[in-house]
């Protein structure tokens, strides 16, 4: 039974992590009027893995029922996610930078965060793992109507019940940290979550065969790190730290946590100026350029 | 609302790039009855495939997990490139995996508890697109590799049988003798014994295996009471255990018609057995006779490439000089360390002989890498 909690709490977590970061970010920077797109994201991707899930467990469609494909859909979500949060860490970055200027009445102003972008987000986020989990899911309700009992889906329901309840943890404890803190530090765990979803993807496509080299292991510590135990549950959950990863994803790992990090804990040379348009590294918010159709009844 | 009008394009986006046709094309699970669903009967140290020959085309994978771990399934083409897998199978709950196969030979493995190679499995899919087109070159080299199966695997058993009575009636001087003798006939056919994934660790499972939730029996257990403590007294059991595992891979073996291309990979698969196991002294920490199973594993090695001869005379005649003169340089190397019938211990050897030994096997597996493709031509 326990065995069958953690998997819940792993693929939960999955999701949770990047999602409870999104809110209290959304809260922190006065944006609550950015909330229902994130629940709209939640909300499709959920209905969207229990329909699927429900096609492949119950009819004979072909859409998604090799496993090939599901994997591929995993690894193309999860790439797309990592695009997402990357953008999300860099409006971190900013709005670390604008508080340090002193410039808090600009905070809201400097985060003209896309509407399209924080569902979007929310969507991948969840959807990459939900299929999957959905699958569980199903596979757990039947034995329990086939006379093994309802143990199994108690134990499933409960692990994600558990990281729902940790992922409101984390948002509630990065409520009460001071802004500046906040953004700095969420920020960084931000990037190590993401390097965790783009290795994760990674893996997806080696399985998938899309990329080689499956079997070309950069170390194995499952000695160390049992893959059944509630620590690794854990790691890999919340930064996909695996005790057997693959070269290819090591080096995904490494290629993009470390610049990414080098280039938002660099402090900008000269105090952040009002208008934060100086930082040419910086990737455009969806608002202030990528968007103008999107926004504007034509 | 704006979100949705764009998510679901962007959703049904994502899953359009995943190559995936529309829904409804059936393919129904009452048809898909010819054969090719399979159940899989998993635990925490069993992996019960119920069929392990298919048709080729789309087969559909029920494991059941009925151990306490949470249990992975995989379908392995050679080289480990995964066909398929279902993870995350809880304890008491069934997933399907739903793979596409063409003909060829796969294996399939179950992985209580997430980690490690797993429990192998041989799984033969035969069919719509054939792997070789059989000449009668080839069909001669199976037949005539079987044979040499059939008279390894005979003076296996017979080997083995002596060992048992030996360590049974506590004669460790005698036990010792034989171990190495019965050792050798198991190390040349030793990649069909492995196609029989779940006897070979019970046979030729190293102390590791306890790790992956198995019991420590087989040979290299008694290896081990025979040179540490030198106390076979309590081993009755277990070598009447390795007798039975050992008549029921005989019996196995016999009845299996390895392909062509299984032959070329066994070749290989030996030399890769010789540089990681036996350069090493890995395999026989206890009794350090791996030079024993080295030799074995050489001539198990030659046996298919001499089989598979005149075929690739027809098809590679140059690939088969390169052979000849790696074999003999492999077997020049390895002979200064000939003592009396037997051979040197691992712990006599210095580090530039095992060198020697290792640069002259790699040298080897380069041709022998070639054999699968010559075949396959």
């Amino acid at each position: 039974m326990f065995a069958t909690y953690l998997i819940g709490l792993r693929e939960g977590l999955e999701a949770t992590l990047v999602v409870s970061i999104l809110i209290a970010f959304l809260v922190k920077s006065q944006r609550r009027d950015r909330l229902p797109q994130v629940w709209a994201g939640v909300g499709l991707a959920v209905a969207l893995s229990i329909l699927f899930g429900w096609l492949i467990e119950y009819t004979s469609t072909s859409l998604l029922a090799r496993s090939e494909d599901r994997e591929l859909f995993e690894a193309v979500t999860s790439v797309a996610a990592v695009v997402f949060v990357t953008w999300m860490i860099f409006w971190m970055r900013r709005a670390a930078r604008t508080i340090a200027g002193e410039l808090r009445g600009k905070l809201s102003e400097a985060l003209a965060v896309g509407s399209l972008a924080v569902a979007g987000m929310a969507f991948l986020a969840v959807i990459r793992e939900g299929l999957e989990t959905a699958l569980i899911f199903y596979s757990a309700a039947q034995s329990a109507t086939g006379g093994t009992g309802s143990g199994p889906l108690l134990a499933l329901v409960g692990g994600i019940a558990t990281a729902v309840g940790i992922g409101f943890l984390i948002y509630r404890s990065a409520l009460r940290i001071n802004l500046s803190t906040f953004f700095t530090w969420t920020g960084a765990l931000l990037i190590l979550v993401a390097a965790g979803i783009l290795k994760y993807g990674v893996h997806d496509f080696q399985e998938a065969g899309v990329l080689p080299g499956l079997n070309d292991l950069a170390f194995d510590i499952t000695g160390v790190l049992d893959p059944s135990t509630w620590y690794a549950a854990l790691l890999a959950g919340m930064f996909n730290i695996t005790a057997a990863p693959s070269v290819l994803e090591t080096v995904a790992w490494v290629a993009y946590a470390v610049p990414v990090l080098v280039l938002f804990l660099r402090r900008p040379a000269t105090p952040a100026k009002p208008v934060p348009a100086d930082a040419p590294e910086r990737p455009a918010t969806p608002d202030t350029t990528a968007q103008p159709a999107g926004s504007r009844r034509v | 609302m704006r979100t949705t009008r764009f998510l679901v394009p962007a959703a049904v986006g994502a899953l359009a790039l995943t190559g995936v046709t529309a829904c409804g094309a059936k393919d129904d699970r009452q048809d898909a009855g010819t054969g090719n669903t399979v159940k899989v009967k998993a635990t925490d140290s069993v992996c019960e495939v119920d069929v392990t020959e298919l048709d080729a085309g789309q087969a559909t994978f029920t494991v059941t997990n009925s151990g306490s771990k949470v249990n992975e399934f995989y379908v392995y083409a050679a080289g480990d490139r995964v066909m398929g897998e279902v993870e995350n199978i809880a304890p008491g709950l069934s997933r399907e995996l739903r793979v596409e196969l063409p003909a060829g030979t796969y294996e399939t493995a179950c992985k209580p508890g997430m980690s490690g190679r797993g429990i192998r499995g041989a799984l033969k899919v035969s069919g719509t697109a054939a792997t070789v087109a059989p000449d009668a070159a080839l069909t001669e080299a199976t037949a005539s590799y079987q044979r040499y199966v059939t008279s390894q695997t005979a003076a296996l058993l017979t080997k083995t049988e002596e060992f048992v009575a030996a360590v049974k009636a506590g004669d460790v001087p005698k036990a010792k003798a034989l171990y190495p003798v019965a050792r050798t006939y198991w190390e040349r056919i030793e990649p069909v014994a492995e196609s029989f994934g779940d006897l070979d660790p019970k046979i030729d499972g190293r102390e590791e295996v306890v790790e992956e939730g198995m019991e420590f029996t087989g040979f290299h257990r008694i290896e081990k009471d025979l040179w540490t403590t030198g106390d076979i007294s309590k081993d009755g059991p277990i070598a009447d255990r390795l007798l039975a595992d050992v008549k029921e891979i005989v019996a196995r073996a016999n009845a299996e018609k390895l392909t062509p291309l299984q032959l070329a990979n066994g070749a290989k698969a030996l030399l890769d057995e010789v540089a990681s196991g036996k350069i090493t002294g890995e395999e026989e920490r206890y009794s350090h006779t791996d030079l024993w199973d080295f030799n074995a594993n050489l001539e198990g090695s030659k046996a298919a490439v001499a089989a598979l001869r005149p075929a690739l005379e027809q098809r590679a005649p140059e690939l088969v000089a390169q052979l000849d003169k790696e074999f003999a340089n492999v077997e020049a190397a390895l002979g200064k360390h000939r003592d009396g019938d037997g051979w040197k211990l691992h712990t006599q050897l210095s580090k530039a002989e095992l060198k020697e030994l290792s640069d002259s096997i790699n040298a080897l597996a380069e041709p022998i890498s070639k054999v699968a493709a010559a075949v396959a031509r």
